[in-house]
């Protein structure tokens, strides 16, 4: 595995006030560059949980002759910006930037590599690019509609504990509704980023690409999640060749105790392999 | 399905319990009693939950007594399967 000193951690410019900028760690490419990779990161909380498994793999990665950036989206981790600021179109903007970040350095393939809602920014952030992409999707949820509902659920589950559930939700979405940020388990969470997660879907985008799905599944007798076999069906049919597999895991982005799931560092690693697309 | 048995895996694997919950019955406390379950663990709960048994749930659908014990969770989740 390629040696973590290795990895270069550097900002990069992005539009916006002046001093925006996004923080990425670069992992340089062992020998010449068989594909280039943007991380787009997962939600919220769960950015936080899945740094260790996105490090372990950028860097098996690099070792196999990728050249990985991982970038943390406008409002996130070390990039300037409040997360009450951040947009769906900045999100977008931030995934295009670092694919040319990238392209500038290196002839090979792009491979936008999500993990959960990671997967519907770079799924939309695609036909925004000067070039062609595949994909590598880590748990792809069914829609946006289900993280949001999933993250508003934090306020009413906090206030399920002091006895006073009901409405929360409701209440959230007026807020939301009415142009106001609401405050969930630690973010601040603006109507327009609200609004962008809930309407994003994973659309089969018009240039046909490879893909490759992958899901962790707490099940020795591991499979895929019943709304992910419908979504691949509806790409394969939109001419997208996609390969898929759930492998034995937990489900590392939400556990309690930060948790590594080697049987997907594999599963990436060989799915990759097969999937090399001639430069 | 043995519901029972899904339920308590579930709950292990959410609460990186290590495999306690293989000792739990249906009178074992959760609530209140086990302090990795808090709120976030109780929404990932939730969501696991409908993603595994393939069940939607409403906000009102819940309160602290779904999760008061183990039973009570059982059972909400063998009335969803039973809908």
């Amino acid at each position: 595995m390629t040696d973590p000193a290795h990895q270069q951690a550097l900002f990069i410019p992005a539009d916006g006030p002046a001093g925006s900028q996004r923080f990425c760690v670069y992992h340089p490419p062992v020998g010449h560059a068989a594909g280039t990779v943007v991380y787009v990161h997962p939600f919220a909380e769960e950015m936080n949980k899945s740094r260790r498994m996105a490090a372990l793999q950028s860097r098996a990665l690099a070792a196999k002759g990728y050249a990985v950036l991982q970038i943390d989206l406008h409002g996130c981790g070390d990039s300037s910006g409040e997360f009450a600021d951040a947009t769906w179109a900045t999100w977008l903007a931030d995934v295009a930037t670092a694919a040319r970040w990238l392209r500038a350095r290196h002839a090979a393939p792009l491979w936008l590599w999500g993990l959960r809602a990671g997967c519907l920014v770079a799924a939309e952030a695609a036909p925004l690019l000067d070039e062609p992409c595949h994909f590598l999707f880590w748990q792809p949820p069914a829609a946006g509609k289900t993280l949001l509902q999933q993250f508003l659920r934090l306020k009413m589950a906090a206030e399920m504990l002091d006895g006073k559930a009901a409405g929360v939700t409701d209440a959230l979405r007026a807020q939301l509704a009415a142009g106001q940020a609401v405050e969930i388990a630690g973010y601040s969470l603006g109507p327009s980023l609200a609004q962008g997660l809930e309407q994003a879907q994973l659309r089969p985008p018009a240039a046909a690409t490879q893909s490759i799905w992958l899901e962790t599944s707490t099940r020795t007798d591991a499979a895929l999640l019943p709304a992910t076999q419908s979504a691949i069906a509806a790409w394969r049919k939109a001419g997208h060749d996609i390969h898929a597999a759930a492998v034995t895991g937990p489900n590392f982005w939400q556990t309690q105790e930060i948790e590594d799931a080697p049987a997907l560092l594999a599963a990436t690693l060989q799915s990759l392999g097969q999937a090399l697309v001639p430069a | 399905m043995n519901v029972q048995h899904e339920v308590l895996r579930v709950i292990d694997e959410v609460l990186s319990l290590g495999g306690r919950s293989a000792t739990f019955t249906r009178d074992t406390p959760l609530l209140g009693a086990i302090p990795e379950l808090d709120s976030m663990a109780v929404v990932t709960l939730i969501t696991t939950i409908e993603e595994q048994f393939g069940v939607m749930v409403a906000d009102d659908e819940i309160d602290g007594d779904t999760f008061a014990t183990a039973g009570a969770l059982i059972d909400f989740v063998s009335g969803k399967l039973a809908a």
